[in-house]
Order: C-alpha cells, then structure tokens, then sequence
C-alpha cells in the first residue's frame, strides 16, 4: 500500500462533493423505506392502501428509490472520497468534472420521480417490456446513467493522474478498488442504455409500435446481474481495506484483494442467462454455459470470506487469543464502524447459498419469480451491502462535515444494526420460507379465489409484515444518526480508517494495472457468452409486442 | 546410553501465533453449510419435479 501518498483528511471541497451525493442517497433511503413498509403492510392482507395510490405504484418508488437511486448515489459519493483520500485531492477538472455528474444523476432521478409519482410509470424497478412507461421515466433513467459515467470519468481521471506521477507504483488499494467497479459499471451499462435508447424510448414515444421483449430482456439482464456486483463491491472494499485499520489488524493480502477484484470485473458481466433460466427462446447449452461462468464468480467471493476470517483471527492471535476460535471475543463489538458491518458480513452467508440456489437452472424452478428471490436479495443488497454502507457512514459523514461520532450515536448506531437484523430474520426468512411454499414475488395480496395454497402463505406475510415495520424503526434509527453526522455532531475530527498491508504479504504485482489485458478478457468473455445467443434471438425473433399500461 | 533428562520432553504447548487453524474451520463451516442449502433445495426440486 503506497502510504506516502494517503492525506490525512479529505479536502474539504471535494468533501462537499460527495456528501451532495450522501444527501439524495439518504432522502431515497427515507422515502424507499417508507414503500417498503407500506408493502409488506398490504401484502399481510390486514391494511389496505388509499385509492389516491395502488401497490405497484408503491413498489416501483421502493425499488427505483433503494435500488438504482440510494445505491448509486451512495456508491460515487463514497468511491469519489475513497479515491481523493488515498490518491490525492481531486484536481478543479475533476471535481468539476464529479459535480457535473451529480447533477445530471439529480436531474435524472427527479424527472423518473415525477413520472413515478404521477402514476405514469408503474412499470417496477426492472422497467420490463412490454410494461410501458411514460417516455420520460426512461429518459430520467438514462440521465441517472450518464452521470454516473461522468461520476465515473472523474474517478478514472484521478487514477491516471496518480499513475502518471508514480511511474511503476502500483496504485493505492482502495484507488484501484474504486476503479475497478467503475470499469466495471461503465461496461455493464452499455446494456440498459441499449435497450433504453434503440428500444424503449422510441417504443414509448410512439415512433415504433411493437417492442423485441427477449432482446429488451437480455439487454436488461446484461445489465442487471453486474449491478449487483456494483453494489456489493464498494462493501468488499470496506472489508478487505477498512475494516482491517478499525479492528487495529492489517490487510490479510493487498495482491489476494485485487485479484479477486479483477475476477468479479471478469465474471460479473457474462452471466446475465441466469436471470433467465425460466425463460424460452435462449437455447439451454448457453443458459449452461453462463451458469458456469456464474459459478466461477463464486470463487472471489469465497476468496473474500478466506481473507475476512483470516484477517480477524490474524489480528485475535497478536492480541494473544488460543484455540479454534478465541479471535472472535478480541474483535471490537462495542465500534458500530466495526459491528455493524460485521452483521452484513454474517448475513452474506445465507445470502450466498442462496445465490448458488438460484443459480442452478433446476433449482431455480423451485424459486423462480417466487418471494425467495426477494428474500435474498434483502439480504445482500439490503443486509449486507446497506449494514456495510450505514458502517461507512458512521466515520465518513463526520470526516467529511468536520465532526465526529459520539460515544452515544455509536451506541446508537450499534442499536440500529441490531434493529434491523432482528427486522430482516423475520423478514427475509419469512420470504425464504414462503417462496419455496409457492408464494410469488412483486404482486399485490390476494386470496387467489380462496385457494388452499394461498392461505397457507398468509402467516408468512404478516411474519413480512412484523419484520418490515422493525426495519422501518432502524431506518428512523438511521435517518437520525445521519442528520446529527451530518449537522449536530460535535466539531472535531473523525479518522479516516485505511488499512495497511500485513508485513508478511507479499509484494504486489503490476499485472493488476494492466487494463489492455483486463479488458481485454472481460470483452471477450461478454462476445464468446452473448454474441450468438443474441444473433439467435434476433434471426427467430416474433413480431414484438405492443406497449401495455395496466395504471 | 541413558542420559538422563534427554528423554524427557518438555512440552509446554506454544501456539503458533501466525496459526490460521481458525480460519480453515470457519471456512470448512461456511462450505458445508453452502452444500446443506443447496442439496436441501435440491431435494426439493427431486420431490416436485
């Protein structure tokens, strides 16, 4: 880790810059939040939405605002600090370059907003043809795309700048961590923004009648899956290169963490196939072929737990811990900066085997479109990456505002952690359950004719119900503690935690700077998984499908 | 032949600071539980297929 260049604080201009980002992420954490509890109250069958709104119009505000909004706004905001941090204060160009980019997100996100809260585009969070929204709604979401690309180019311009002035060195960890995701992101995107701009817009605009709905679906799901990548890797590099610094412990391995980076560059993006398993007209050898390729991501993953464990039993034993698993009493419980992610980590357990699940093609035809799959992801997104992204919050927000974390608030902020663990038990592996009982995911409650099968999912869904509203104190919780971070926290200054490199790790090689070669691979695998699939489906493809509005 | 004391070993059990014996049974934990939910759900999927 190239400590000499590693600030002591963050500049306060580009400090600016990303709480902007932190602003609109927590004002969609309040209003997401507040959807989600209104559906699980509807889907427990006891409470009942007034006329002026309808439950998919709830669940597209919960899953626009918390998944693509707080997400990405939180996501460049951090990364923006990360790299000012470690790589030096960001040039006028590139904080420039970084505002431009969050104000094209914030226009954006407010023009879907507006289209959402109209009621013109309740079309969920997956925005799926033939389901049509107003022209509009698409429009905001490319905006939101845009700007993170020049988010994005504000990152890569501060990395080649470091580059540049350290000829030979590799980059600082969390700089190249950073990177990574926004090469990334930049290249997955490509997708959506295809399918937005050649397909949907046009379509919703009335310029073209009938719309390719597996084309616009694949083009979706190229997308989709390496999202998730995009969210879960700003928490891997919290764990692999902060947490470390807060326990008082070092990197396990500098070289172990970004190889595993670069695995997820390589094998997030082709695997979109596993999405849609279930679905006809994409041929079964290449369904098999991009479940390998998902299975090969499982592998950093696994490489990522490897390192945790390591890294906390590491630094147990130099606290002169013995036995199997002494280091676990040694780590710091009483730090919300270290407990709360911590929690994320533990529920990334469940939420992985859950991923192998749904990942294999038979098994995904006992939880396909069922509440299982939401179950799991409320457990990766929003367990293990918000829990991790709440941690990050409690040091950053008053690193970057000038105050710190009170022995109270971090009492507090441990409370909220526990909160909304006892919240998600309930309500994820309510969904768990329920989902391999049948129950399906995203509709509204319903009786289905009094079927047998459906009473039995009822308990269930009030377990979702008792869960969601517990979720929805520690978001309260939450909201609190980020409002007195960021305003009414005493003066003073909070550190800015980045971990060093273990002395007995190895030196880390120059390979991992050599982005000819990893973008190289990540392309070819994308042409060897998708080009003649895509040719497939187009030779054979039907008519297309008029625009529907059900709202 | 019998030197005295040479026989004896004195075993006061040191552990290895840099031991991560901990880590592979965490890790050993972590993949037996993988396996457990994916052959649960696969025997799911036997039973109603």
């Amino acid at each position: 880790m190239n400590t000499e260049s590693v600030k002591t604080v963050v500049d306060r201009r580009d400090g600016k810059l990303a709480m902007a980002h932190f602003y609109v992420a927590f004002i969609a954490l309040a209003i997401g939040g507040l959807a989600g509890l209104l559906q699980t109250l509807v889907r427990s069958g006891k409470f009942e939405l007034p006329s002026w709104t309808g439950y998919y119009q709830i669940l597209t505000i919960h899953g626009v605002v918390l998944g693509l909004v707080l997400t990405t706004f939180f996501i460049m905001g951090f990364q923006l600090s990360l790299v000012s941090k470690t790589s030096g204060t960001l040039t006028d160009k590139q904080r420039k370059t970084g505002w431009i980019g969050f104000w094209t997100m914030t226009i954006g996100t407010v023009m879907a907003a507006i289209m959402i809260l109209t009621n013109q585009a309740s079309v969920l969070y997956t925005f799926y043809a033939p389901l049509q929204a107003h022209a509009l709604f698409y429009l905001g979401l490319t905006l939101v795309i845009v700007g993170s690309w020049i988010d994005g180019a504000a990152i890569i311009m501060a990395y080649s700048s470091w580059r540049k002035a350290n000829p030979g060195k590799p980059s600082p960890l969390l700089t190249f961590m950073s990177l990574v995701n926004t090469l990334m992101w930049i290249v997955a995107t490509i997708g959506v923004a295809a399918t937005v701009l050649f397909q949907l817009l046009p379509w919703s605009l009335g310029l073209v009648e009938r719309v390719d709905v597996l084309v616009s679906r694949t083009l979706f799901w190229y997308f989709g899956h390496p999202l998730v990548y995009f969210w879960l890797l700003p928490a891997y590099m919290a764990w692999y290169a902060i947490v470390p610094k807060i326990i008082g412990g070092k990197i396990f391995s500098d070289s172990l963490a970004r190889m595993s980076f670069i695995l997820f560059l390589l094998f997030s993006i082709p695997v979109g196939f596993h999405h849609q398993l279930m679905e006809p007209g994409i041929d079964p050898a290449w369904k098999f072929l991009q479940v390998i390729l998902t299975f090969l991501v499982v592998i950093p993953s696994l490489m990522t737990a490897f390192s945790l464990f390591a890294t906390f039993e590491m630094f147990g034993r130099s606290k002169g811990s013995t036995g199997l698993f002494g280091w676990v009493k040694k780590l710091p419980w009483g730090d919300a900066r270290f407990a709360v992610p911590f929690i994320g980590m533990l529920a990334f357990i469940p939420a992985g085997a859950g991923g192998l699940v749904n990942a294999s093609h038979q098994l995904n035809q006992v939880v396909h479109n069922t509440i299982w799959v939401t179950g799991h992801f409320h457990l990766t997104l929003a367990t293990s990456v918000i829990l991790t992204f709440f941690g990050i919050s409690y040091w950053l927000v008053p690193h970057l505002t000038g105050r710190v974390l009170t022995k109270a608030m971090n009492k507090l902020a441990i409370i909220q952690g526990i909160v909304w663990a006892i919240g998600m038990t309930f309500m994820s592996g309510a969904m768990h359950a329920a989902g391999l009982l049948g129950a399906p995911r995203r509709s509204s409650f319903s009786t289905y004719g009094g079927s047998e099968q459906a009473a039995e999912w009822i308990p269930y869904q009030i377990a979702q119900a008792v869960g969601g509203s517990i979720l929805f104190l520690g978001i309260i919780l939450m909201l609190y503690i980020f409002i007195n971070l960021a305003f009414f926290a005493p003066k003073g200054e909070e550190e800015f935690p980045v971990g060093e490199v273990a002395d007995q790790a190895e030196k880390t090689p120059m390979v991992f700077e050599n982005w000819k070669l990893w973008l190289g691979i990540t392309v070819l695998l994308i042409l060897f998984a998708y080009t003649i699939p895509f040719i497939d489906m187009i030779e054979n493809a039907p008519i297309g499908s008029k625009g529907y509005k059900f709202f | 032949m019998a030197q005295p004391g040479i026989g004896k070993k004195t075993q006061t059990k040191v552990e290895d600071q840099s031991s991560l014996k901990g880590t592979l049974a965490s890790v050993f934990l972590l993949g037996f539980f993988l396996i457990v939910t994916w052959v649960g759900v696969y025997f799911l999927f036997v039973d109603r297929f």
